[in-house]
Protein backbone atom coordinates (compact mmCIF):
# COMPACT_ATOMS: atom_id res chain seq x y z
CA UNK A 1 0.00 0.00 0.00
CA UNK A 2 1.21 3.48 -0.77
CA UNK A 3 -0.59 5.88 1.48
CA UNK A 4 0.14 9.12 3.22
CA UNK A 5 -1.77 11.57 5.35
CA UNK A 6 -3.43 14.95 5.14
CA UNK A 7 -3.03 16.60 8.53
CA UNK A 8 -4.37 19.83 9.97
CA UNK A 9 -5.33 21.21 13.34
CA UNK A 10 -7.16 24.13 14.84
CA UNK A 11 -6.73 25.51 18.34
CA UNK A 12 -8.97 27.90 20.26
CA UNK A 13 -7.37 29.74 23.14
CA UNK A 14 -9.15 29.97 26.45
CA UNK A 15 -11.06 33.26 26.41
CA UNK A 16 -8.75 36.24 27.12
CA UNK A 17 -5.57 34.13 26.87
CA UNK A 18 -2.98 35.07 24.26
CA UNK A 19 -1.13 31.76 24.34
CA UNK A 20 -2.62 28.34 23.84
CA UNK A 21 -2.02 25.64 26.43
CA UNK A 22 -2.38 22.90 23.81
CA UNK A 23 0.39 22.10 21.37
CA UNK A 24 0.37 20.05 18.19
CA UNK A 25 3.57 18.73 16.59
CA UNK A 26 3.55 17.34 13.06
CA UNK A 27 6.59 15.26 12.11
CA UNK A 28 7.56 12.94 9.34
CA UNK A 29 10.14 10.21 9.00
CA UNK A 30 11.24 8.50 5.81
CA UNK A 31 8.40 5.99 6.10
CA UNK A 32 5.79 7.53 8.38
CA UNK A 33 3.92 10.62 9.58
CA UNK A 34 3.51 11.50 13.23
CA UNK A 35 0.97 13.78 14.89
CA UNK A 36 1.38 14.67 18.55
CA UNK A 37 -1.09 16.61 20.69
CA UNK A 38 -0.10 17.75 24.18
CA UNK A 39 -2.38 19.61 26.60
CA UNK A 40 -0.55 21.42 29.41
CA UNK A 41 -2.20 21.77 32.79
CA UNK A 42 -3.85 25.11 33.45
CA UNK A 43 -3.83 27.84 30.84
CA UNK A 44 -1.75 30.70 29.51
CA UNK A 45 2.04 30.81 29.69
CA UNK A 46 2.45 27.92 32.11
CA UNK A 47 0.27 25.54 30.15
CA UNK A 48 1.90 26.63 26.93
CA UNK A 49 5.36 25.83 28.29
CA UNK A 50 4.26 22.44 29.65
CA UNK A 51 2.58 21.48 26.39
CA UNK A 52 5.45 22.72 24.23
CA UNK A 53 8.05 20.88 26.30
CA UNK A 54 6.00 17.71 26.30
CA UNK A 55 5.33 17.70 22.58
CA UNK A 56 8.95 18.57 21.73
CA UNK A 57 10.39 15.91 24.03
CA UNK A 58 7.94 13.33 22.68
CA UNK A 59 8.74 14.23 19.10
CA UNK A 60 12.50 14.45 19.41
CA UNK A 61 12.95 11.29 21.47
CA UNK A 62 10.48 9.30 19.43
CA UNK A 63 12.19 10.28 16.18
CA UNK A 64 15.50 9.19 17.63
CA UNK A 65 14.20 5.75 18.51
CA UNK A 66 13.67 6.02 22.27
CA UNK A 67 11.19 3.61 23.85
CA UNK A 68 7.88 4.80 25.25
CA UNK A 69 9.14 4.05 28.78
CA UNK A 70 12.19 6.27 28.31
CA UNK A 71 10.13 9.08 26.84
CA UNK A 72 7.49 9.10 29.56
CA UNK A 73 10.19 8.94 32.22
CA UNK A 74 11.99 11.90 30.68
CA UNK A 75 8.82 13.96 30.54
CA UNK A 76 7.92 13.19 34.15
CA UNK A 77 11.42 14.10 35.33
CA UNK A 78 11.78 17.22 33.17
CA UNK A 79 8.56 19.17 33.36
CA UNK A 80 8.61 22.11 35.76
CA UNK A 81 6.39 21.51 38.78
CA UNK A 82 3.25 23.63 39.03
CA UNK A 83 3.40 25.91 42.11
CA UNK A 84 -0.34 25.66 42.68
CA UNK A 85 -0.91 21.96 42.22
CA UNK A 86 2.59 20.69 43.06
CA UNK A 87 2.68 18.39 40.06
CA UNK A 88 4.09 18.54 36.60
CA UNK A 89 1.50 17.49 34.17
CA UNK A 90 0.62 17.47 30.53
CA UNK A 91 -1.64 14.97 28.80
CA UNK A 92 -0.68 13.76 25.35
CA UNK A 93 -1.61 11.62 22.36
CA UNK A 94 0.75 10.31 19.68
CA UNK A 95 -0.47 8.96 16.36
CA UNK A 96 1.99 7.49 13.89
CA UNK A 97 0.93 6.23 10.46
CA UNK A 98 3.36 4.37 8.22
CA UNK A 99 3.23 4.47 4.43
CA UNK A 100 2.52 0.73 4.41
CA UNK A 101 -0.69 1.26 6.40
CA UNK A 102 0.54 0.30 9.89
CA UNK A 103 -0.60 2.67 12.60
CA UNK A 104 0.38 3.17 16.23
CA UNK A 105 -1.61 5.19 18.76
CA UNK A 106 -0.47 6.18 22.25
CA UNK A 107 -2.83 8.03 24.56
CA UNK A 108 -2.36 9.52 27.97
CA UNK A 109 -5.41 11.18 29.55
CA UNK A 110 -6.63 13.06 26.48
CA UNK A 111 -10.14 12.36 25.20
CA UNK A 112 -9.90 9.20 23.08
CA UNK A 113 -8.96 9.32 19.45
CA UNK A 114 -11.97 9.36 17.10
CA UNK A 115 -11.43 6.79 14.37
CA UNK A 116 -13.81 6.82 11.38
CA UNK A 117 -13.83 4.30 8.54
CA UNK A 118 -16.36 4.23 5.69
CA UNK A 119 -18.53 6.70 7.58
CA UNK A 120 -18.71 4.46 10.68
CA UNK A 121 -17.14 5.11 14.08
CA UNK A 122 -14.55 2.44 14.94
CA UNK A 123 -13.87 1.11 18.44
CA UNK A 124 -10.39 1.65 19.82
CA UNK A 125 -9.73 -1.13 22.33
CA UNK A 126 -8.34 -0.39 25.78
CA UNK A 127 -4.93 -1.84 26.34
CA UNK A 128 -3.39 -0.01 29.29
CA UNK A 129 0.19 -0.02 30.48
CA UNK A 130 1.45 1.69 33.59
CA UNK A 131 4.64 3.68 33.09
CA UNK A 132 5.88 5.87 35.96
CA UNK A 133 2.41 5.76 37.57
CA UNK A 134 0.85 6.95 34.34
CA UNK A 135 -1.87 4.87 32.76
CA UNK A 136 -1.14 4.83 29.06
CA UNK A 137 -3.23 3.29 26.29
CA UNK A 138 -1.50 1.73 23.30
CA UNK A 139 -3.09 0.51 20.11
CA UNK A 140 -1.52 -0.96 16.99
CA UNK A 141 -3.76 -1.25 13.95
CA UNK A 142 -4.00 -0.91 10.19
CA UNK A 143 -5.36 2.12 8.39
CA UNK A 144 -6.71 2.31 4.89
CA UNK A 145 -7.39 5.03 2.38
CA UNK A 146 -10.32 7.22 3.42
CA UNK A 147 -9.91 6.73 7.19
CA UNK A 148 -10.14 9.79 9.41
CA UNK A 149 -8.46 10.02 12.81
CA UNK A 150 -9.06 12.88 15.20
CA UNK A 151 -7.10 13.80 18.33
CA UNK A 152 -8.55 16.35 20.75
CA UNK A 153 -7.75 18.21 23.93
CA UNK A 154 -10.39 18.11 26.68
CA UNK A 155 -11.54 21.64 25.82
CA UNK A 156 -13.73 19.95 23.21
CA UNK A 157 -15.69 17.73 25.58
CA UNK A 158 -16.09 20.60 28.04
CA UNK A 159 -17.54 22.88 25.39
CA UNK A 160 -20.69 24.54 26.68
CA UNK A 161 -20.45 23.16 30.23
CA UNK A 162 -22.81 24.99 32.54
CA UNK A 163 -23.83 27.35 29.78
CA UNK A 164 -25.58 25.86 26.78
CA UNK A 165 -25.10 22.28 27.95
CA UNK A 166 -25.26 20.79 31.44
CA UNK A 167 -22.34 18.42 31.07
CA UNK A 168 -20.52 19.71 28.02
CA UNK A 169 -20.36 18.18 24.59
CA UNK A 170 -19.83 14.47 25.28
CA UNK A 171 -17.24 12.40 23.45
CA UNK A 172 -19.99 10.35 21.86
CA UNK A 173 -21.78 13.42 20.53
CA UNK A 174 -18.56 14.87 19.17
CA UNK A 175 -17.77 11.55 17.49
CA UNK A 176 -21.22 11.49 15.87
CA UNK A 177 -20.72 15.05 14.65
CA UNK A 178 -17.27 14.16 13.34
CA UNK A 179 -18.70 11.20 11.41
CA UNK A 180 -21.24 13.53 9.81
CA UNK A 181 -18.61 16.14 8.98
CA UNK A 182 -16.17 13.56 7.62
CA UNK A 183 -18.73 12.76 4.94
CA UNK A 184 -19.17 16.35 3.76
CA UNK A 185 -15.55 17.52 3.94
CA UNK A 186 -12.56 16.29 1.99
CA UNK A 187 -9.50 17.90 3.55
CA UNK A 188 -8.26 17.52 7.12
CA UNK A 189 -8.24 21.31 7.41
CA UNK A 190 -11.96 21.61 6.76
CA UNK A 191 -12.79 18.71 9.12
CA UNK A 192 -10.71 20.20 11.96
CA UNK A 193 -12.25 23.60 11.31
CA UNK A 194 -15.82 22.35 11.42
CA UNK A 195 -15.42 20.55 14.77
CA UNK A 196 -13.49 23.44 16.27
CA UNK A 197 -16.12 25.87 15.03
CA UNK A 198 -18.88 23.81 16.70
CA UNK A 199 -16.95 23.92 20.00
CA UNK A 200 -16.54 27.67 19.69
CA UNK A 201 -20.27 28.09 19.17
CA UNK A 202 -21.09 25.91 22.18
CA UNK A 203 -18.74 28.10 24.22
CA UNK A 204 -20.64 31.08 22.75
CA UNK A 205 -17.26 32.23 21.35
CA UNK A 206 -15.74 32.50 24.82
CA UNK A 207 -13.92 29.17 25.26
CA UNK A 208 -13.63 28.18 28.92
CA UNK A 209 -10.55 26.08 28.14
CA UNK A 210 -7.93 25.73 25.42
CA UNK A 211 -9.59 23.64 22.75
CA UNK A 212 -7.69 21.80 20.02
CA UNK A 213 -8.83 19.48 17.25
CA UNK A 214 -6.14 17.72 15.19
CA UNK A 215 -7.21 15.65 12.19
CA UNK A 216 -5.41 13.12 10.09
CA UNK A 217 -6.99 11.71 6.94
CA UNK A 218 -5.48 8.79 5.11
CA UNK A 219 -5.03 9.56 1.43
CA UNK A 220 -3.07 8.46 -1.59
CA UNK A 221 0.35 10.01 -2.04
CA UNK A 222 0.23 12.99 -4.35
CA UNK A 223 3.65 14.05 -5.55
CA UNK A 224 4.41 17.44 -7.08
CA UNK A 225 7.63 18.27 -8.93
CA UNK A 226 8.50 21.96 -9.02
CA UNK A 227 11.39 23.29 -11.09
CA UNK A 228 12.75 26.80 -10.78
CA UNK A 229 15.92 28.50 -12.02
CA UNK A 230 18.42 27.42 -14.65
CA UNK A 231 21.24 25.06 -13.66
CA UNK A 232 24.58 26.59 -12.75
CA UNK A 233 26.30 24.53 -15.43
CA UNK A 234 24.51 24.52 -18.73
CA UNK A 235 25.42 20.86 -19.34
CA UNK A 236 23.27 19.90 -16.31
CA UNK A 237 20.09 21.15 -18.03
CA UNK A 238 19.42 17.72 -19.54
CA UNK A 239 19.73 15.92 -16.20
CA UNK A 240 17.69 18.56 -14.39
CA UNK A 241 14.78 18.33 -16.84
CA UNK A 242 14.97 14.53 -16.85
CA UNK A 243 14.76 14.39 -13.04
CA UNK A 244 11.96 16.97 -13.06
CA UNK A 245 9.87 14.98 -15.56
CA UNK A 246 10.56 11.59 -13.94
CA UNK A 247 7.92 9.48 -12.21
CA UNK A 248 4.22 10.06 -11.93
CA UNK A 249 4.05 13.58 -10.52
CA UNK A 250 2.23 16.81 -11.16
CA UNK A 251 4.75 19.16 -12.80
CA UNK A 252 5.18 22.90 -12.26
CA UNK A 253 7.82 25.15 -13.81
CA UNK A 254 8.33 28.56 -12.16
CA UNK A 255 10.61 30.76 -14.24
CA UNK A 256 10.89 32.09 -17.78
CA UNK A 257 14.37 30.77 -18.45
CA UNK A 258 13.54 27.45 -16.79
CA UNK A 259 10.46 27.17 -19.00
CA UNK A 260 12.58 27.86 -22.07
CA UNK A 261 14.99 25.08 -21.03
CA UNK A 262 12.17 22.59 -20.39
CA UNK A 263 10.56 23.47 -23.71
CA UNK A 264 13.90 22.95 -25.51
CA UNK A 265 14.72 19.64 -23.77
CA UNK A 266 11.22 18.21 -24.27
CA UNK A 267 11.08 19.59 -27.78
CA UNK A 268 7.65 21.06 -27.06
CA UNK A 269 6.62 24.59 -27.90
CA UNK A 270 6.48 27.17 -25.09
CA UNK A 271 3.31 29.22 -25.43
CA UNK A 272 3.16 32.29 -23.16
CA UNK A 273 -0.18 34.09 -22.67
CA UNK A 274 -0.77 37.82 -22.30
CA UNK A 275 -3.58 37.71 -19.75
CA UNK A 276 -2.87 39.67 -16.59
CA UNK A 277 -5.40 38.45 -14.02
CA UNK A 278 -3.38 40.19 -11.33
CA UNK A 279 -1.28 43.27 -12.15
CA UNK A 280 1.59 42.06 -9.94
CA UNK A 281 1.82 38.53 -11.28
CA UNK A 282 3.11 37.98 -14.85
CA UNK A 283 0.93 35.80 -17.12
CA UNK A 284 1.28 32.01 -17.21
CA UNK A 285 2.43 29.97 -20.18
CA UNK A 286 1.80 26.49 -21.58
CA UNK A 287 4.08 23.59 -22.49
CA UNK A 288 2.54 20.29 -23.61
CA UNK A 289 3.24 17.66 -20.96
CA UNK A 290 3.82 20.15 -18.12
CA UNK A 291 0.90 20.87 -15.80
CA UNK A 292 1.67 24.52 -15.01
CA UNK A 293 4.20 27.09 -16.28
CA UNK A 294 4.63 30.47 -14.57
CA UNK A 295 7.11 33.29 -14.19
CA UNK A 296 9.67 32.72 -11.43
CA UNK A 297 10.61 34.92 -8.51
CA UNK A 298 7.66 37.35 -8.42
CA UNK A 299 5.20 34.46 -8.63
CA UNK A 300 7.02 32.36 -6.02
CA UNK A 301 7.14 35.34 -3.70
CA UNK A 302 3.33 35.53 -3.79
CA UNK A 303 3.03 31.73 -3.49
CA UNK A 304 5.09 31.93 -0.31
CA UNK A 305 2.82 34.64 1.11
CA UNK A 306 -0.22 32.45 0.48
CA UNK A 307 1.38 29.30 1.91
CA UNK A 308 2.47 31.21 5.01
CA UNK A 309 -1.06 32.44 5.56
CA UNK A 310 -2.26 28.86 5.31
CA UNK A 311 0.49 27.40 7.50
CA UNK A 312 -0.22 30.07 10.09
CA UNK A 313 -3.59 28.46 10.54
CA UNK A 314 -5.15 31.49 12.23
CA UNK A 315 -6.58 33.56 9.43
CA UNK A 316 -7.94 30.99 7.03
CA UNK A 317 -11.39 32.04 6.04
CA UNK A 318 -13.57 31.93 2.98
CA UNK A 319 -11.55 34.90 1.63
CA UNK A 320 -8.42 32.78 1.61
CA UNK A 321 -10.02 30.05 -0.49
CA UNK A 322 -11.44 32.67 -2.88
CA UNK A 323 -7.91 34.04 -3.33
CA UNK A 324 -6.69 30.50 -3.95
CA UNK A 325 -9.27 29.96 -6.70
CA UNK A 326 -8.09 32.99 -8.74
CA UNK A 327 -6.62 32.29 -12.19
CA UNK A 328 -3.25 34.04 -11.67
CA UNK A 329 -0.03 31.99 -11.69
CA UNK A 330 0.70 32.38 -7.99
CA UNK A 331 -2.76 31.30 -6.78
CA UNK A 332 -2.61 28.34 -9.17
CA UNK A 333 0.74 27.16 -7.81
CA UNK A 334 -0.36 27.68 -4.18
CA UNK A 335 -3.61 25.81 -4.75
CA UNK A 336 -1.78 22.77 -6.10
CA UNK A 337 0.74 22.83 -3.25
CA UNK A 338 -1.98 23.16 -0.59
CA UNK A 339 -4.78 20.97 -1.93
CA UNK A 340 -3.29 18.53 -4.42
CA UNK A 341 0.06 17.68 -2.91
CA UNK A 342 1.35 15.47 -0.11
CA UNK A 343 5.00 15.69 -1.02
CA UNK A 344 6.97 18.07 -3.18
CA UNK A 345 10.34 17.66 -4.87
CA UNK A 346 11.94 20.96 -5.84
CA UNK A 347 14.51 21.06 -8.63
CA UNK A 348 16.38 24.30 -8.13
CA UNK A 349 18.96 25.81 -10.47
CA UNK A 350 21.64 27.97 -8.91
CA UNK A 351 22.64 30.01 -11.96
CA UNK A 352 22.73 33.74 -11.31
CA UNK A 353 20.96 35.94 -13.83
CA UNK A 354 23.25 38.92 -14.43
CA UNK A 355 20.35 41.17 -15.34
CA UNK A 356 18.77 40.59 -11.93
CA UNK A 357 21.74 42.24 -10.27
CA UNK A 358 20.42 45.56 -11.54
CA UNK A 359 19.91 47.95 -8.58
CA UNK A 360 17.40 49.99 -10.61
CA UNK A 361 14.79 47.24 -10.39
CA UNK A 362 12.13 47.94 -7.76
CA UNK A 363 12.30 44.35 -6.44
CA UNK A 364 15.30 42.17 -5.65
CA UNK A 365 15.01 39.35 -8.15
CA UNK A 366 18.16 37.63 -6.84
CA UNK A 367 16.31 36.04 -3.95
CA UNK A 368 15.39 32.69 -5.48
CA UNK A 369 17.55 30.78 -3.03
CA UNK A 370 15.96 32.54 -0.09
CA UNK A 371 12.45 31.90 -1.45
CA UNK A 372 13.21 28.21 -1.90
CA UNK A 373 14.47 27.91 1.68
CA UNK A 374 11.34 29.59 3.01
CA UNK A 375 9.06 27.50 0.78
CA UNK A 376 10.74 24.37 2.06
CA UNK A 377 10.25 25.36 5.66
CA UNK A 378 6.64 26.45 5.17
CA UNK A 379 5.68 23.27 3.32
CA UNK A 380 7.29 21.21 6.10
CA UNK A 381 5.31 23.19 8.69
CA UNK A 382 2.18 22.23 6.75
CA UNK A 383 3.12 18.59 7.34
CA UNK A 384 4.21 17.92 3.76
CA UNK A 385 7.32 16.07 2.79
CA UNK A 386 9.81 18.30 0.99
CA UNK A 387 12.95 17.47 -0.92
CA UNK A 388 15.20 19.99 -2.63
CA UNK A 389 17.76 19.10 -5.28
CA UNK A 390 20.21 21.75 -6.51
CA UNK A 391 21.83 21.93 -9.91
CA UNK B 1 3.67 41.10 -38.56
CA UNK B 2 4.50 39.32 -35.30
CA UNK B 3 5.26 41.47 -32.26
CA UNK B 4 6.60 39.60 -29.24
CA UNK B 5 6.73 41.24 -25.82
CA UNK B 6 8.80 39.73 -22.99
CA UNK B 7 6.79 38.97 -19.87
CA UNK B 8 9.71 37.62 -17.83
CA UNK B 9 10.48 38.82 -14.30
CA UNK B 10 12.80 41.71 -15.13
CA UNK B 11 10.71 43.02 -18.04
CA UNK B 12 7.59 42.67 -15.93
CA UNK B 13 9.13 45.00 -13.35
CA UNK B 14 10.04 47.44 -16.12
CA UNK B 15 6.44 47.65 -17.33
CA UNK B 16 5.56 44.81 -19.74
CA UNK B 17 1.98 44.90 -18.58
CA UNK B 18 1.56 48.60 -19.35
CA UNK B 19 3.26 48.20 -22.75
CA UNK B 20 1.07 45.22 -23.67
CA UNK B 21 -2.03 47.16 -22.69
CA UNK B 22 -0.97 50.17 -24.78
CA UNK B 23 -0.10 48.05 -27.80
CA UNK B 24 -3.37 46.11 -27.57
CA UNK B 25 -5.30 49.38 -27.48
CA UNK B 26 -3.29 50.92 -30.33
CA UNK B 27 -3.75 47.84 -32.50
CA UNK B 28 -7.49 47.85 -31.81
CA UNK B 29 -7.83 51.61 -32.41
CA UNK B 30 -6.12 51.27 -35.79
CA UNK B 31 -8.09 48.12 -36.70
CA UNK B 32 -4.89 46.13 -37.26
CA UNK B 33 -5.98 42.91 -35.52
CA UNK B 34 -5.61 40.98 -38.78
CA UNK B 35 -2.18 42.37 -39.56
CA UNK B 36 -0.44 42.56 -36.19
CA UNK B 37 -0.09 39.49 -34.02
CA UNK B 38 0.78 40.32 -30.39
CA UNK B 39 2.54 37.53 -28.46
CA UNK B 40 4.17 36.99 -25.12
CA UNK B 41 7.61 35.49 -24.61
CA UNK B 42 9.79 34.63 -21.68
CA UNK B 43 13.24 36.06 -21.16
CA UNK B 44 15.09 36.81 -24.39
CA UNK B 45 18.33 37.25 -22.46
CA UNK B 46 18.51 41.01 -22.86
CA UNK B 47 17.14 42.13 -19.53
CA UNK B 48 19.71 44.86 -18.90
CA UNK B 49 17.91 47.47 -21.01
CA UNK B 50 14.20 48.25 -21.29
CA UNK B 51 11.40 45.79 -21.93
CA UNK B 52 12.36 43.44 -24.78
CA UNK B 53 10.04 43.63 -27.77
CA UNK B 54 10.83 41.67 -30.91
CA UNK B 55 9.36 42.47 -34.33
CA UNK B 56 9.94 39.74 -36.89
CA UNK B 57 13.21 38.81 -35.23
CA UNK B 58 14.56 42.34 -34.62
CA UNK B 59 15.03 43.22 -30.94
CA UNK B 60 13.86 46.58 -29.54
CA UNK B 61 14.03 47.99 -26.06
CA UNK B 62 10.89 49.76 -24.84
CA UNK B 63 9.51 51.66 -21.89
CA UNK B 64 5.84 52.55 -21.32
CA UNK B 65 6.73 56.18 -22.16
CA UNK B 66 8.03 55.53 -25.67
CA UNK B 67 5.55 52.80 -26.62
CA UNK B 68 3.25 55.05 -28.63
CA UNK B 69 6.14 56.47 -30.63
CA UNK B 70 7.46 52.94 -31.18
CA UNK B 71 4.06 51.83 -32.44
CA UNK B 72 3.93 54.69 -34.94
CA UNK B 73 7.42 54.27 -36.37
CA UNK B 74 8.13 50.55 -36.05
CA UNK B 75 4.66 49.04 -36.50
CA UNK B 76 2.47 51.53 -38.39
CA UNK B 77 5.44 52.84 -40.36
CA UNK B 78 6.56 49.42 -41.53
CA UNK B 79 3.28 47.77 -42.40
Amino acid sequence: MNITVDVAYKSLNKFTEILCGDKVELLSTADSNIMILADGMGSGVKANILATLTSKILGTMYLNGATLEEIVETIVETLPVCQVRKVAYSTFSILQVFHNGDAYLVEFDNPGCIFIRDGVLQQIPQNYRIIKDKKINEYRFKVQKGDSLILMSDGTIHAGVGMLLNFGWTWKEIAEYAVKQSKVTISAARLANSISRACDELYMFRPGDDTTVACMRIIDRKVVHLMTGPAQKKEDDVKMVRDFMSGDAKTIVCGGTSATIVSRELNKKLKPTLDYFDPEIPPIAYIDGVDLVTEGVLTLNRVLTLLKRYANNDNISEDFFLELDKPNGASMVAKILIEECTEVNMYVGKAINAAYQNPNLPFDLGIRQNLVDQLKKTMADMGKKVQVVYY
Amino acid sequence: MTVTICIGSACHLKGSREIIKQLQELVAANHLEDKVDLNGAFCSGNCVNGVCVTIDGALHSLSPENTKEFFETEILGKL
